[in-house]
């Protein structure tokens, strides 16, 4: 084993609960630190005596620590989400490739994120906000299943302060509720997109990626200026053991971040 | 109509999403219905079960469609928005609303009074068909719409095999 795919151990420095099963934890490193990340990239976490799987780093790059938000779908991301402060647990990364984002410079950004799918982006939009002069529109579309579950909600308010247009919908509210109620990608066809000027971040279930990459392409916009981030079975993380494997590619070290030029030929295929 | 009347529908009503690519004379017809209307946040546009006998052009605001649970919370079905069209159920029987709509901030919009564009496109077919179409277009988008929601795009995944 090299020592690329050796944990290192960082400890919970904090905890924060997002949804009813959804937690984002600040990790620190007790030893040396893991090489440092870009927006996008993901490390492999290790509850130990349980298991590993790969998370999506979800704070902005710079800085020894590391920000990882974990949904709760099984045992071993049950584990992750139950870290207490000071719990220590193992770390393996950075992997994959990135959203590219200053691919955008003088340009608009598209951030669409669909439920969890935020939280691998959000470094993509605290880097592209603390460049903001670089970019001209930055535009977020947010898609959750209801106000309760939406990831990052204590932020939004502050990433429009810092000059982002942020509209969040979701599929079910109650009266009182005064955002959108609808799929994300109708908030694609009310936003006012520039095609040839545009790159698109998404992030979030195939699915929702899939119907989202075509809203963007009835806007305009091609395929090779959308990128998503696309999730297989990651375990090596060094592109050796060839389980996340998608057709030509080996996402965790071709993805996650693919462009949907390359990516939609292989999610029509059934089984893949 | 619950709202405040303004001036003469035309310009803002040719360039209306809902109405791109119409002939001109049918524009022009139909703008001859309508009136540019205004409403405050929290204004009741309609209400389920009532005769429906009007439809909105929404030029700015939003507006929630909800329906009633009894021994619960109001559930808010849709919002709608600049370029979509509200109020299809004064177009077929039993001519009711089906779901109630409030503003959710100040809204505008042109307002159609239903039997007088089904009285105009009995007279002018062309524009009942070109008419047809886009509320055909727009119920078709709300639909698929719906069926992506089934879809319960942001739940919790199954997991795979050997899951996590």
């Amino acid at each position: 084993m090299s020592l690329q795919a050796l944990p290192a151990r960082y400890r919970v420095a904090a905890r924060a609960a997002e949804t009813h099963d959804t937690v984002t934890l600040r990790l620190e490193p007790v030893d040396q630190p893991i090489a440092p990340h870009q927006p996008g990239q993901f490390t492999m976490l290790y509850a130990f005596g349980v298991g590993e799987v790969p998370i999506s780093i979800s704070g902005g790059p710079g800085g020894p620590g590391l920000v990882q938000t974990i949904r709760s779908v099984g045992a071993v991301t049950r584990a992750l989400c139950e870290a207490g402060q000071g719990q220590v647990i193992g770390v393996r990364g950075p992997y994959g490739t990135d959203w590219g984002v200053t691919d955008a410079a003088g340009q608009d950004v598209l951030v669409v994120a669909g439920g969890i799918g935020l939280a691998p982006l959000r470094p993509a939009l605290l880097a592209a906000l603390a460049g903001r002069d670089r970019y001209r529109r930055i535009t977020v579309l947010i898609g959750a299943r209801t106000p309760e579950e939406l990831v990052f909600a204590g932020e939004i308010a502050a990433w429009r302060d810092r000059g982002a247009a942020v509209h969040v919908t979701v599929d079910r509210a109650a009266a009182g509720w005064d955002g959108h109620v609808g799929v994300v990608t109708q908030l694609i066809d009310r936003a006012d997109i520039d095609p040839a000027a545009t790159l698109a971040l998404v992030c979030g279930p195939e699915v929702m990626m899939r119907l989202t990459a075509r809203a963007l392409g009835d806007q305009g916009i091609p395929p090779g200026r959308i990128r998503v981030s696309l999730e297989r079975n990651m375990r090596c993380g060094i592109a050796e053991c060839g389980h996340c494997q998608l057709g030509p590619l080996l996402l965790c070290r071709d993805g996650p971040v693919v462009s949907y030029q390359r990516a939609a030929p292989l999610l029509s295929v059934e089984e893949l | 109509m619950t709202g405040t009347m303004n001036d003469t529908p035309a310009p803002g009503f040719t360039g209306h999403a809902f109405l791109r690519g119409m002939p001109a004379d049918s524009v022009a017809r139909l703008a001859a219905t309508a009136t540019a209307v205004s409403f405050p946040a929290g204004r009741r546009l309609f209400e389920e079960g009532a005769p429906a006998g009007t439809c909105w052009l929404l030029t700015a605001g939003h507006v929630a469609l909800f329906v009633h649970a009894p021994g619960s919370e109001d559930l808010i079905v849709e919002t709608l928005g600049n370029g979509d069209v509200i109020g299809f159920s004064w177009m077929s029987p039993p001519h009711e609303w089906q779901f109630s709509a409030e503003t959710v901030e100040a809204t505008e919009a042109f307002e159609l009074d239903g039997p007088a564009v089904m009285a105009l496109c009995d007279r002018h077919p062309d524009l009942g068909y070109q008419l047809t179409l886009r509320m055909l277009g727009a119920a078709v988008r709300r639909l698929q719409a719906t069926r992506i929601r089934l879809l319960d795009l942001y739940g919790t995944p199954r997991p795979r095999a050997g899951a996590r």
